[in-house]
């Protein structure tokens, strides 16, 4: 079974950084563990699915704005990310490139998991994360190998 | 149940909103577009080494991080005063010709695709991508990704790190391409011409062939003359990577034709009290509001207003679509927003026969590739045509290359009056009193937006890429009438 690690963000815009974050220290923590790749993707949409073709499993991490506390964790599933979003005409968001992906028969997960953390602030260019954010990198990275640690998905269909 | 409201989350989402206000009589009195604005970007680089902006910038966006590491690049020639080989020049235009193709296949398909393929009328689950391709076919889905395919692995493979290229430098490029390289870029080249004939013939069958969408884009609610802006090269012909800029007047008289490093004689920023978004206008028209016409310094810089901008396009099979689209529009120039999806067409047909023509030239994979900048740099100013509009970038440094100040004008930015006023030209005629607003009609609201391709992942400084609308009407009270949000 091959899974991947995909940490989403862009490095220069403060919190939104954090799943890059993560998952730089989860590929330091898996230490080159056979069946896991870990990579970072700093866009979206289609360019997503076509990341995910060939793997079994995905676990996204990523920053939220939700307004909720900043640093706190969840973790969702492609089908948690709201509706009125997916039924819609511009752009194209997860649920709708797993779909496609699926539709042109390109080899899929057949699980994807996300780990979301609260952001505080993803619209200033800076390095630094806010301190909730940083502090929740620590918990974040657990969550993954958490998520990697269970049990694996049943075959491709 | 677990389903949480999530708004939105970043890099799977960013998130714009339009607002529609009516009068006491119910009539549309005024529509608003408004984005997330990101802050800091000018601070965020003073202090850094000249040489680090290309990598810098290209993260400005995930959308166009090509468009960005190109003018950043030029911008380092200009700053260094140096001139890079023909090769490097060559390839880098190579380069920018692959993006362009790769990046304007997204465009139509993915995201203005819908508006056509389905209708506005269609259901809204249908209105994507997925009803696109139940109804053109799983093939078409398959060249389409492809397409994209072909267009990442060959970036990734001249420019190094995949997306984000780290590549360009002061005087050339990091590297060339060897001769198999070369062989490989044509031969894929080839494909993408065959892929971006199909696509206008497909654009023929489905969007001319049909009655009700030609008078859609020839009504007066798309359209709006102002000025064209476009680059073009000695013979005016459209260029994406380097020639002057050229502006016609919404009559399609050639008002100023200028060097990129002039921009700031030709294009000031206006501030209005009701929004944070700065709007271009042509200084020396100047600033009459959000209006139309030739006193009016609005101008547009999409793929429509690049071929208006331009005497024609500079390979054979394009200039032919070029003349039929004018031919079928009425003659030059073309003010129908909606237009704008055709241009897109025959610019991606371009922008795939000069990367075979660049790929069938055996220079391209000539090693010398850079020169050694030896001048003191100070300032410098670079400048290409992005997918959604001229895009400049503006650096002042010290004597050591630290930057000291930074300014960039990036493609979206341009069109931000003509999209306003598109919004509520649309709007107004659209909605009456009386009228009962669907989702529907909102969306067709929406095309005269989604037809300038608008990416705020740049143009705010914004979460890139995808962009979730929400659309609300408010009565002369400001109460809330309807409010739609899609994706």
């Amino acid at each position: 079974m091959r899974t991947l690690v995909l940490g989403l963000g862009n490095p220069l815009l403060g919190d939104d950084a954090v799943g890059l974050k993560v998952a730089a220290l989860v590929r330091e923590r898996l230490n080159g563990a056979p069946g896991v790749d870990v990579e970072e993707e700093e866009a979206g949409g289609l360019r997503l699915m076509e990341r995910m073709t060939g793997y079994d499993r995905a676990v996204l991490v990523d920053a939220a704005v939700t307004g909720g506390t900043p640093g706190e964790i969840r973790r969702l599933t492609p089908d948690d990310l709201p509706t009125q979003r997916t039924a819609a005409a511009h752009g194209i968001d997860l649920p709708r490139a797993l779909a496609l992906g699926r539709q042109l028969g390109y080899p899929m997960p057949s699980e994807v998991r996300i780990v979301a953390i609260e952001a505080e602030s993803v619209l200033e260019f800076r390095h630094e994360m806010t301190p909730a954010v940083a502090a929740a990198v620590e918990p974040a990275v657990a969550a993954v190998l958490e998520e990697l640690a269970a049990a694996p998905p049943k075959e491709r269909p | 149940m677990n389903r949480i409201t999530i708004d939105p989350v970043t890099r799977l989402e960013g998130h714009g909103k339009i607002e529609i206000f009516l009068d006491p009589e119910g009539e549309v009195e005024n529509a608003y577009f408004q984005v997330p604005e990101l802050r800091g970007f000018e601070r965020f680089c003073v202090g850094r080494l000249a040489e680090d902006m290309p990598n810098i910038t290209d993260r400005i966006c995930g959308v166009c991080p090509e468009a960005h590491h190109i003018a950043a690049t030029k911008a380092l020639d200009a700053l260094f005063h140096v001139d890079p080989p023909p090769a490097a020049k060559k390839l880098r235009e190579l380069f920018y010709s692959i993006f362009f193709a790769t990046d304007h296949t997204t465009h139509f398909y993915a995201l203005s695709g819908p508006d056509f393929v389905m209708g506005p009328d269609a259901p809204k689950a249908e209105r994507n991508i997925l009803g696109v391709i139940q109804k053109v076919g799983m093939d078409v889905a398959g060249r389409v990704l492809k397409m994209r395919r072909d267009g990442h692995d060959l970036i990734a493979m001249i420019g190094g790190r995949r997306v984000q290229p780290n590549w360009g430098l002061p005087g050339g490029v990091s590297r060339g391409i060897t001769e198999a390289q070369r062989l490989e870029v044509l031969e894929r080249g080839k494909e993408a011409v065959e892929f971006a004939r199909f696509s206008l013939k497909l654009f023929d069958s489905i969007v001319l062939g049909n009655p009700v969408y030609v008078e859609m884009i020839q009504s007066d609610g798309y359209t709006h003359r102002t000025y064209d802006m476009g680059m073009v090269d000695e013979k005016n012909r459209v260029n994406f990577y380097d020639g002057m800029i050229r502006v016609k007047d919404p009559e399609g008289r050639e008002a100023f034709k200028y060097h990129a490093k002039d921009y700031l004689e030709y294009v000031e920023e206006r501030v209005e009290p009701w929004t944070y978004l700065k709007f271009p206008y042509l200084k020396k028209v100047g600033w009459k509001g959000l209006v139309d016409g030739k006193d009016s310094g609005v101008y547009k810089a999409t793929p429509l207003s690049r071929l208006n901008a331009s005497d024609g396009m500079a390979t054979p099979l394009a200039q032919e679509e070029y003349e039929r689209m004018y031919a079928t529009l009425g003659g030059k120039p073309v003010h129908h927003t909606l237009a704008t999806h055709w241009a897109r067409l025959v610019e991606l047909l371009y922008a795939t026969e000069r990367w075979v023509e660049l790929g069938s030239d055996p220079e391209v994979a000539d090693p010398v590739v850079r020169v050694l900048p030896k001048a003191k740099p100070d300032e410098g100013i670079g400048c290409v045509e992005a997918p959604r509009g001229t895009l400049t970038h503006h650096y002042w440094t010290d004597e050591r290359g630290v930057i000291t100040r930074v300014n960039l004008v990036v493609g979206t930015t341009n069109n931000y009056a003509p999209i306003a006023m598109s919004v509520k030209k649309a709007a107004q005629s659209l909605i009456h009193k009386g009228t009962v607003v669907t989702d529907g009609l909102l969306d067709r609201v929406e095309m005269a937006f989604r037809a300038y391709d608008p990416c705020f992942g740049c143009a705010t400084h914004s979460l890139p890429g995808q962009m979730p609308l929400e659309v609300t009407v408010r009565d002369a009270r400001g109460g809330v009438v309807e409010r739609v949000r899609r994706a």
